[in-house]
């Protein structure tokens, strides 16, 4: 279990959290759910070591590997597909390792034959599918994902989305899925925080069971 | 490749146009001594071009240039590295590149004299002129590194070598190229400025200065179009090598 105890967080005089406490169970797939600018990739990059805190403590990621699946790709546009998951790899496979490795989740995403595409030579939809495929190759127990699934259009989401799935069922790990969309957060998530802002507390935690119609209403009212 | 041979014309027709008021404004002036002609001037060239030591004296000119030019990119972009990745070495170094930059050319050149032998003054003097704008456009290379992709890194545990060589490296490149553009164009300024007062044996600075002291106004020309030439020749050849590249 990763937990974050007692966490505040103050940013000038905007307080985002005060005391605030989460858990997110491992190996499952927690949500954070509200709307836009509630605090929820502010939580998230608590966990990623990218925000420091001011007061509180996090139990659970020692020695933990993390990934982050970030809203745009951010991906080294003068390096190839290849070279992208290659550079995240370097410093925990050996060479021969990482060919294998790299060539596995290309083919996953589907993007095996665009491997030594330049990343200025691909989609919005498939630089996100390269970002995913470097998440899920890097050996990490933490996985966050941060409105992954952002501008992209429906189909293109729905492929992601199922992408998704198989490749967290392939390798299991711990994820953070950052969303305000209530069929992303429904369809991905075992458990689901619904948040409030300022300072950002949970409403809800809703374990998502078949009852689909009261959760919609949950995380909607 | 029609509108190659358009845009071709069309440059030949402004080159014309440019030497044309040459032509009109020698004509009205009708004194050498002040505005030689495009005829003798190009008649002047056209002697130079037909004589050995011409070409001894530019090969040595561009020498001291280049020379000039490489120690300031190398020193200017490891340091610039440094210093746009390490706060304190920047706060050490940017006093004494803010004096560089604001010095006249003119003093360096003369404390240059009084410190070197004639042939490396231009040498230092174009490494003193071209360092600040090199070393300034690498920081700022540096500096803009995009902080999403630096906490992408941090997320992943990329080493910090591994980050200069494959995130700072690529963000300051295009930074490092326009600078080292801009600063081939200068490099023959101040190597040829630097020539004229310290006269070293074979250089244009000398030819010159030569031309100055024996009233040969249209040599002084024809050797000004040589550094023109030679200029824009080196700088195009910077550019075509850039454009090779993957980045």
């Amino acid at each position: 279990m990763i937990k974050l105890i007692n966490i505040s967080k103050k940013y000038n005089d905007l307080e985002l959290l005060r005391d605030f406490n989460i858990s997110f169970e491992r190996n499952k797939i927690t949500c954070l759910f509200g709307p836009s600018g509630v605090g929820k990739t502010t939580i998230a990059n608590i966990v990623a070591g990218i925000v420091p805190i001011d007061k509180g403590r996090i139990e659970g990621i020692e020695n933990s590997l993390l990934s982050y699946v970030f809203q745009e790709p951010r991906l080294l546009n003068w390096y190839s597909v290849y070279d992208n998951l290659d550079f995240v790899l370097k410093d925990v496979y050996p060479s021969d390792k990482r060919v294998s490795i790299i060539n596995n989740y290309l083919s996953m995403v589907e993007l095996l034959e665009y491997k030594n595409f330049k990343i200025d030579a691909l989609s919005g939809g498939m630089e996100q599918r390269v970002s995913l495929a470097r998440a899920f190759a890097y050996p990490s127990d933490i996985l966050i994902m941060d409105e992954p699934f952002k501008g992209l259009d429906y189909k293109l989401k729905q492929e992601m989305i199922s992408l998704f799935k198989s490749m967290w069922q392939k390798s299991k790990r711990t994820v953070i899925f950052i969303t305000h969309q209530v069929d992303e957060a429904i369809i991905l998530s075992h458990t689901i925080y619904k948040l409030k802002n300022r300072p950002i507390d949970i409403v809800n935690k809703i374990n998502v069971n078949n009852n689909i119609e009261e959760i919609k209403n949950l995380l909607l009212t | 490749m029609k509108n190659s041979i358009i845009r071709n014309k069309n440059k030949l027709l402004i080159i014309l146009f440019w030497i044309l008021i040459w032509e009109v404004l020698s004509l009205i002036v009708n004194q050498e001594i002040y505005l030689p002609s495009p005829t003798s001037t190009f008649s002047a060239l056209l002697n130079l071009l037909c004589e050995k030591e011409t070409y001894i004296t530019i090969f040595y000119s561009t020498y001291r240039t280049l020379t000039g030019f490489f120690i300031s990119c190398t020193t200017g972009i490891i340091l610039g590295y440094i210093c746009g990745i390490n706060k304190f070495f920047y706060n050490l170094l940017n006093p004494l590149v803010v004096i560089i930059r604001t010095i006249p050319v003119m003093s360096i050149i003369i404390i240059a004299i009084m410190w070197f032998r004639d042939t490396n003054v231009p040498i230092f003097v174009a490494f003193l002129m071209c360092f600040p704008i090199i070393w300034t456009n690498t920081v700022t290379g540096i500096i803009s590194t995009d902080i999403k992709i630096l906490q992408m890194c941090r997320v992943y545990k990329i080493r910090k070598i591994r980050i200069i060589k494959s995130v700072y490296f690529y963000s300051a490149l295009p930074y490092i190229k326009s600078a080292m553009i801009s600063d081939l164009g200068i490099g023959w300024k101040v190597t040829s400025a630097a020539e004229v007062l310290s006269l070293p044996k074979y250089s244009i600075g000398r030819f010159l200065y030569d031309s100055k002291v024996y009233l040969e106004i249209p040599s002084l020309f024809a050797w000004t179009i040589i550094i023109i030439f030679l200029s824009f020749i080196f700088e195009n050849l910077l550019k075509v090598l850039f454009k090779g590249r993957v980045v």
